[in-house]
């Protein structure tokens, strides 16, 4: 029954983003004062809440791993954690394309692309230590996660009195109802193909600890059958 | 002895604890000192990797204007605090990790939360003494500086306080590296970008500090409440990260997935 | 580069000669050369960010298939792994 439900999430995400596009393209008009390029605001705002969901999705899960040794928990937080540096890739890659066509700029520094920034590279360290970190550092990628997740609002104030020139917060909050209506579908495509993402990734990680404990196993069984016949 | 059962209340009762923990922490950090004092090895190689990047720092901005200097100072101070800090928790944690005391300083009847606090106030002596050396370097080597000499005492705090910040959440991580038997290449890899706020706020603050902002106290109060999460976060982590629970298996035998 | 477009209607802007034509009022070479310059630059922008639309798209959905595809990888040799593991215990 959960093997499908990945399945399901990208059978919903291929129908619901054709659906997207057409509502996005055809039916929403042009922002007058961003132009055309506003309509990359329609995945790339989703991609950002995506990202900000499996920070917290990946901080919450290490903290539950590290207090219950879950190892459901641990394989939810690999899986987020990997989700993020993904989604993050694609908010700092769109982001600035945007910026180049609606600000004739790709970089600016301004508050947010600085916190995106910082918080996806907290997030690469989370995964550059759960592959290359020696055994046993599973608790303290934990620990690095719960650490990025509590840094999200203190990097966003950190960097906002540090410099601001962004768009303020409110320009989500004012959309006219059309462009809701079309940022809608968007985020639900692309949030079906995250989780579905994520939900593949964890359940891997889960049989490749089991496959582990197994291979422990069929080698402590053999050493203690070579013990036996010498 | 206490069992790692039980990861986080053990913390928690820490605090509640009477003059037990600081008392501990105050062994803890006194024996590290004594040590420290017979051979300096901290204080010199840190001090000097101090004086080198400033001298470094010096050849490379010498030439750089007035106006620029107060926008460019912060970030010299604080880049420095970044690496030598770096340089120290490898340090202090490598020498336990080579007579491996630190296993047996996790199994030995003490709190947990007053190794983290004695190894972070260590550390945090070390920086300080290095930046004894780095302020008044930059005073000498740049013009703009010279407000850190007209306002030592301010300039005291907020060295005080951006530290703090770091050496909260460097001692976490490095003593669990250590602990892990990982290489230390990943310290700089997880503290850059986990104390990038931190420096963030240390660095307005300067850059205030500089030219004489009247917001420079807020900052201040800021920068001390974030130190105040930094440091509760670290020690409530502290014990999970290093003793983790009896009720899993040990992390060696998972280790074959490395492969 | 607006030649080409402003092409088009230099017969509109030419004064009529003879009786042949009757005066389009309203339209003289200057405004219809300022919106045919409107126009251009409005279509240029308009492709230009449509090329940034696609170029986002592209990146962000080839980034999900990007790492669909490297799941997939591992997830097959994991299933290797399981097939080496079970031979293994057979022979055991």
């Amino acid at each position: 029954m959960t093997r499908q439900i990945p399945i399901v999430l990208l059978a919903i995400a291929a129908v619901v983003f054709p659906l997207s596009v057409h509502k996005i393209f055809l039916e929403t008009g042009i922002e007058r004062q961003l132009g055309t390029a506003q309509k990359i605001f329609y995945f790339h705002v989703p991609m950002a809440w995506i990202m900000m969901l499996f920070g917290l999705v990946c901080g919450i899960a290490a903290g539950i791993q590290l207090r219950r040794q879950s190892r459901r928990a641990e394989a939810v937080a690999i899986a987020a954690g990997e989700m993020v540096v993904l989604a993050g890739l694609g908010v700092l890659i769109t982001g600035p394309i945007w910026g180049h066509a609606s600000w004739g700029k790709a970089w600016t520094w301004d508050a947010r692309q600085v916190t995106t920034g910082l918080l996806w590279l907290v997030f690469v360290a989370y995964v550059l230590v759960r592959r290359y970190g020696a055994a046993g550092s599973d608790r303290l990628a934990a620990a690095l996660a719960i650490f990025g997740a509590v840094d999200v609002p203190v990097i966003y104030y950190a960097v906002k009195i540090w410099k601001t020139t962004h768009p303020s917060n409110d320009v989500v909050g004012t959309l006219p109802p059309e462009m809701w209506a079309a940022l809608w579908p968007a985020l639900g495509a692309l949030l079906a193909t995250a989780i579905a993402l994520v939900a593949v990734r964890a359940r891997q990680e889960m049989i490749e600890m089991d496959v582990d404990d197994a291979w422990v196993r069929v080698d402590e069984l053999r050493e203690a059958a070579k013990g036996a016949a010498s | 002895m206490p069992s790692g059962a039980t990861p986080w209340p053990l913390a928690f009762r820490a605090t509640t604890g009477s003059m037990r923990l600081p008392r501990q922490a105050w062994l803890l950090a006194k024996n590290d000192l004594r040590q420290e004092l017979r051979d300096l090895e901290l204080v010199a190689t840190a001090g000097f990797f101090t004086l080198v990047v400033l001298v470094m720092f010096g050849l490379s901005f010498a030439a750089l204007g007035r106006s620029a200097q107060p926008l460019a100072i912060p970030g010299m101070l604080w880049l420095a605090v970044a690496f030598v800090g770096a340089l120290t928790l490898t340090r202090i944690f490598d020498r336990e990790r080579e007579s491996d005391t630190l296993r047996a300083l996790l199994s030995a009847p003490v709190e947990r939360l007053s190794i983290y606090l004695a190894k972070g106030a260590v550390t945090l002596l070390v920086l300080l003494g290095c930046c004894l050396v780095l302020v008044p370097g930059l005073v000498l080597l740049f013009p703009a500086g010279a407000v850190f000499a007209e306002r030592p005492l301010t300039t005291a705090v907020l060295v005080v306080l951006g530290c703090v910040a770091y050496v909260a959440v460097g001692t976490l991580f490095a003593a669990g590296l250590a602990q892990s038997g990982g290489k230390n290449v990943l310290l700089s890899v997880i503290l850059y970008p986990l104390t990038s706020p931190a420096l963030m706020w240390a660095l307005v603050s300067t850059r205030a500090l500089l030219e004489g902002h009247p917001d420079l106290n807020t900052y201040l109060i800021q920068l001390a409440a974030l130190d105040v999460l930094l440091v509760a976060l670290g020690g409530v982590l502290f014990e999970a990260v290093l003793v983790g629970s009896t009720g899993r298996k040990p992390a060696r035998e998972r280790g074959r997935r490395r492969r | 580069m607006n030649s080409s477009i402003l092409g088009g209607s230099q017969a509109v802007a030419e004064p009529p000669q003879d009786d042949e034509y009757e005066a389009v009022e309203g339209l003289d070479r200057a405004s219809i050369e300022c919106t045919r310059m409107h126009e251009a630059a409005a279509a240029k922008k308009t492709a230009s960010d449509y090329e940034h639309i696609v170029w986002s798209y592209g990146v962000l959905w080839s980034l999900f298939a990007i790492y669909g595809v490297m799941l997939w990888r591992r997830g097959a040799r994991l299933r290797g792994d399981v097939e080496t593991l079970r031979t293994r215990i057979d022979k055991a």
